[in-house]
């Protein structure tokens, strides 16, 4: 099946598996009880909660209740954010901003050093660089990342001083245009090297914490799979015919060994947007994740709701993405098949 | 080349540009002013621009604050007692009367005078309150205020009366706001009132808006919220808001025209919800000041160029609160007990004979409290040491539940708290207490997440017969009164307590007169009658009163801490550094 074929089929079917997907969230939230809870206190009269269980149309039967909340989320309204204090839809574009820049920056940093680490393990198979990978990956992935950032902030931010909490100086971040929200992106356009100095500053901490695991992960993936290719007769052939040992991984093995690594890397990226709760508390990140905590503590439904729906969306997508990818990097996956 | 290997030349060559550029920076400082007088307010809608936390920059310029939460709103008729809003609330509006820094004193504020009945300004039937204006106040906005602008701010909260504000505070004793000229500000009430002054006049939502301000910016409608007044404050205090941004932090700065004595620095609060991080963030040098409860003193006890103040105690005892309100088989299955057995006062007393006070306060509290007599707390008016206070007496505990006829079959009682905090703590403390006692006495403690109890907290009646909370910050006892003692006040109703005193009428009675006694000897000698009378018949376990607590850089100059004051009970135009 041609690529744009099975991408309409997909595109199809996402749909559908939305549609799952929202009826399953919405129900499971009112599991955790009424959205009005969030605005009740004591003060209010049986009348006052009755007034705005009406107003928000919360006395109306469940599948009422959700054919207009999927009215309002295809219209673009995703209900208002009790924590927030304002639409869901407004405070989610500057919020998944911050956590995109995050998420990137950590993918950045996984990617980057995972791949590296794990064909420099890969290469040398049970020699010494091999065992301090392995310590590397296994450490990395177990380290717990609430513990983690604490053990950074004590090194970096108390007794170093070097690098701080938070997204961004006051002050810089006052002074240029944010078109776009990325803080980087935004003072690149900007032309101000004074705020890409800032926001790297800040970057670093958060980033690296959200990544460890992630590059961990990769490492071992990579490693393994880049130790089974060099295990081929493909391999063998290529160093036969006389090809250097560097363009034999580097040309042959690395690229196929890539393969299954890039899945792997498709699914952290999701996984890593989700992984920022902690990250963003701790590091006092003005994103999605801090937000949702924020949320789920108030019980904020609506901007639960959204969130749910939207690493959803995310998840369905990358999937495919990662389909696609897998195809283009290995031409024997029929797709569709 | 290969893509993978394009890509991977590319990523690094990225990383490294990062780190140089972070690396540049390193132990660098930058510039951290954060909008003076001069600055225009600006309020950022969440999602929109989201500028940006502070922590790690230079703030030799700002004190900075970290708060463990954020406000919803900034508007006084909006706000709820007790919430994040108030304390920007404190800072950048005014009322007519202060409480000031040394106890519960008043001081005037935009009224030149604190009425009284020597100075004639209340009437002899203690119905008329009459206020002198101040001169020369200015507001944010550079509009200048008088006693019109007094009356619209009152009468804008009862308007408006929001379900989520506190506009009850002023519509439930005010008959009537009235300009009497430019300068003189006159309210009469429906009946006369001891609490007025003390709970109501200087309240949050007693606070003086900008008449121009609101006029110009949405008015006033019924039950309706001004969006405008909701996020940008315009007062005249020592302090004006300049930036809000949501989700990260607020900026204040010295207000320049202010009339009386100015603020020295600018100030920043930034949101912390991490308790880990406020902590390194004040180790660090990063952070001025932030609140603190008793768990958190070992943390940073000792640490290099932190104080930590222990002063008054907080007006918010921690109580369990008895349920007898309950519908059939609402309780949750395991419970044994019904709306009966805590109508009973010898199942009372005995469960506030068994409670570990004093491990409640050495553990918990890490000494940092004590009790008190039901329930008046220590540095509000009416609190003596004279009065009974309950103390853990097994024997006398065993007795009393003996006498009731529960001591041989035992009971199965659920208690609701929120996870992770005091309250949690106190409901466990309990639990212990009990089994200690008598095996056959099962406490079943239910933390559960903020939400979760808030609902539960807030539905009426409670699916439970015991939960376990803090009080209200009341600055009146009758207030309080009011709210947690009276038969058929706020709590009254839902637990039931005409159900559960063995005289009703009497209690409610007092606390009527002495809600409406002037006359300050004659009200302290009307609580002195009824400590007793609530000590024999409790309505709650007072499980121990917390010293108010603060940590804070020592650089801090002139700090200053009163509970009365909305939290973190300070007032930053006191502080410099």
């Amino acid at each position: 099946m041609q690529i744009r074929d099975y991408l309409i089929r997909r595109l199809m079917v996402l749909p559908i598996l939305l549609i799952g997907v929202s009826i399953i969230v919405f129900a499971l939230t009112r599991v955790g009880g009424s959205p009005i809870g969030i605005y009740m206190s004591h003060e209010m009269t049986p009348e006052e909660v009755e007034e705005l269980e009406d107003r928000y149309g919360l006395n109306d039967p469940l599948p009422v209740q959700y054919v207009a909340w999927a009215g309002g989320v295809l219209r673009g309204d995703l209900g208002w954010s009790g924590v927030a204090v304002a639409p869901v839809t407004q405070v989610f574009r500057g919020k998944l901003a911050a956590t995109m820049e995050l998420a990137t920056a950590a993918g950045l940093v996984a990617v980057t050093l995972g791949v590296t680490l794990g064909t420099f393990a890969g290469s040398r198979r049970d020699r010494l660089p091999d065992h301090l990978t392995r310590v590397f990956s296994v450490s990395g992935s177990s380290m717990p990342d609430f513990w983690f950032a604490i053990v950074l902030l004590i090194v970096f931010w108390v007794y170093l001083g070097w690098f701080p909490v938070g997204r961004s100086d006051p002050a810089i971040w006052a002074s240029i245009a944010h078109p776009t929200g990325l803080y980087t992106i935004d003072s690149l356009m900007a032309g101000s090297w004074q705020a890409f100095r800032d926001a790297i500053w800040h970057l670093v901490l958060p980033a690296i914490t959200l990544g460890l695991a992630t590059t961990a992960i990769i490492t071992r993936m990579m490693r393994s799979s880049l130790v089974e290719e060099l295990n081929e007769d493909y391999v063998d052939a290529a160093r036969a015919k006389g090809l250097p040992e560097r363009l034999v991984l580097k040309r042959h093995a690395r690229r196929n060994a890539l393969i299954p690594t890039m899945t792997v890397i498709g699914l952290s990226f999701g996984f890593l947007l989700q992984g920022t709760v902690v990250v963003e508390i701790i590091y006092q990140w003005p994103g999605l994740g801090r937000w949702l905590a924020d949320a789920v503590l108030r019980g904020d439904q609506a901007t639960i709701m959204a969130y749910v729906l939207f690493t959803s969306v995310l998840f369905l997508t990358v999937n495919l993405a990662v389909d696609i990818i897998y195809a283009y990097l290995d031409r024997r996956v029929v797709l569709g098949s | 080349m290969s893509t993978s290997r394009k890509w991977t030349r590319w990523w690094t060559a990225l990383l490294a540009l990062a780190m140089v550029a972070a690396a540049c920076t390193t132990g660098g400082t930058t510039d951290s002013t954060t909008g003076g007088s001069e600055a225009p307010a600006t309020t950022t809608e969440e999602g929109e621009a989201p500028a940006t936390t502070g922590g790690g920059e230079d703030s030799g310029d700002v004190f900075v604050h970290a708060a463990d939460d954020e406000a919803t709103t900034v508007d006084p008729a909006q706000v709820e007692p007790g919430e994040g809003g108030e304390t920007i609330i404190t800072q950048v509006y005014e009322r007519l009367l202060e409480v000031g820094p040394d106890g519960p004193d008043l001081i005037p504020g935009i009224a030149t005078e604190v009425p009284t009945l020597d100075n004639g300004l209340i009437s002899d039937d203690g119905l008329t309150f009459t206020f002198p204006i101040r001169e020369g106040v200015v507001f944010h906005d550079g509009t200048d205020l008088t006693a019109e602008d007094v009356k619209y701010s009152w009468d804008r909260a009862m308007t408006m009366d929001l379900p989520d504000g506190n506009a009850g505070l002023l519509s439930d004793i005010v008959a009537e706001t009235t300009v009497v000229d430019d300068f003189t500000f006159e309210v009469t009430l429906q009946q006369p009132s001891a609490a007025f002054l003390n709970a109501v006049v200087t309240s949050s939502v007693a606070s003086i808006v900008s008449q121009d301000a609101v006029e110009a910016n949405g008015g006033v409608a019924a039950g309706e919220v001004n969006e405008f007044m909701t996020a940008n404050p315009v007062g005249t205090g020592s302090y004006e808001l300049t930036a809000w941004n949501r989700g990260e932090n607020f900026q204040l700065g010295v207000f320049g025209d202010y009339w009386g004595t100015p603020a020295n620095i600018d100030v920043r609060i930034d949101i912390a919800p991490d308790t880990d991080t406020r902590i390194l963030g004040l180790r660090a040098g990063e952070y001025d000041m932030m609140e603190i409860d008793p768990s958190l003193v070992p943390d940073l006890e000792g640490a290099e160029g932190v104080e930590i103040y222990s002063g008054e105690f907080l007006l918010e005892p921690i109580h369990i609160g008895f349920n007898t309100r309950f519908e059939e088989g609402s309780l949750p299955p395991e419970d044994t007990v019904t709306p009966e057995f805590f109508q009973d006062p010898l199942i009372r007393r005995a469960f506030n004979l068994t409670f570990d006070y004093q491990g409640f306060i050495d553990g918990a509290l890490g000494g940092q409290g004590a009790t008190l007599p039901h329930y008046f707390p220590q540095g509000m008016l009416g609190f003596s040491e004279d009065y009974p206070v309950y103390a853990q007496d097994l024997a006398a505990a065993e007795e009393l539940f003996r006498e009731a006829g529960v001591w041989d079959e035992g009971f199965t009682v659920s208690i609701i708290a929120e996870e992770g905090n005091l309250f949690e703590v106190a409901s466990l403390v309990l639990q212990d207490s009990m089994a200690a006692l008598n095996p056959a006495f099962q406490i079943r403690v239910l933390a559960q997440a903020e939400s979760q109890f808030d609902e539960a907290h807030a539905s009426d009646p409670i699916p439970y017969a015991l939960w376990a909370k803090n009080s209200d910050p009341f600055a009146d006892p009758d207030a309080l009164m009011q709210a947690y003692i009276h038969p058929d006040g706020e709590w009254g109703t839902v637990h039931g307590m005409r159900d559960m005193y063995q005289d009703p009428d009497a209690i409610a009675s007092i606390i009527e007169e002495a809600g409406t006694e002037l006359d300050t000897d004659a009200r302290l000698a009307m609580y002195a009658e009824l400590a007793p009378m609530l000590y024999d018949d409790p309505m709650w376990i007072i499980a121990g009163n917390e010293i108010a607590l603060n940590a804070h850089r020592d650089h801090v100059q002139g700090f200053v801490m009163n509970p009365l004051w909305p939290r973190p009970s300070v007032k930053f135009a006191f502080f410099d550094k």
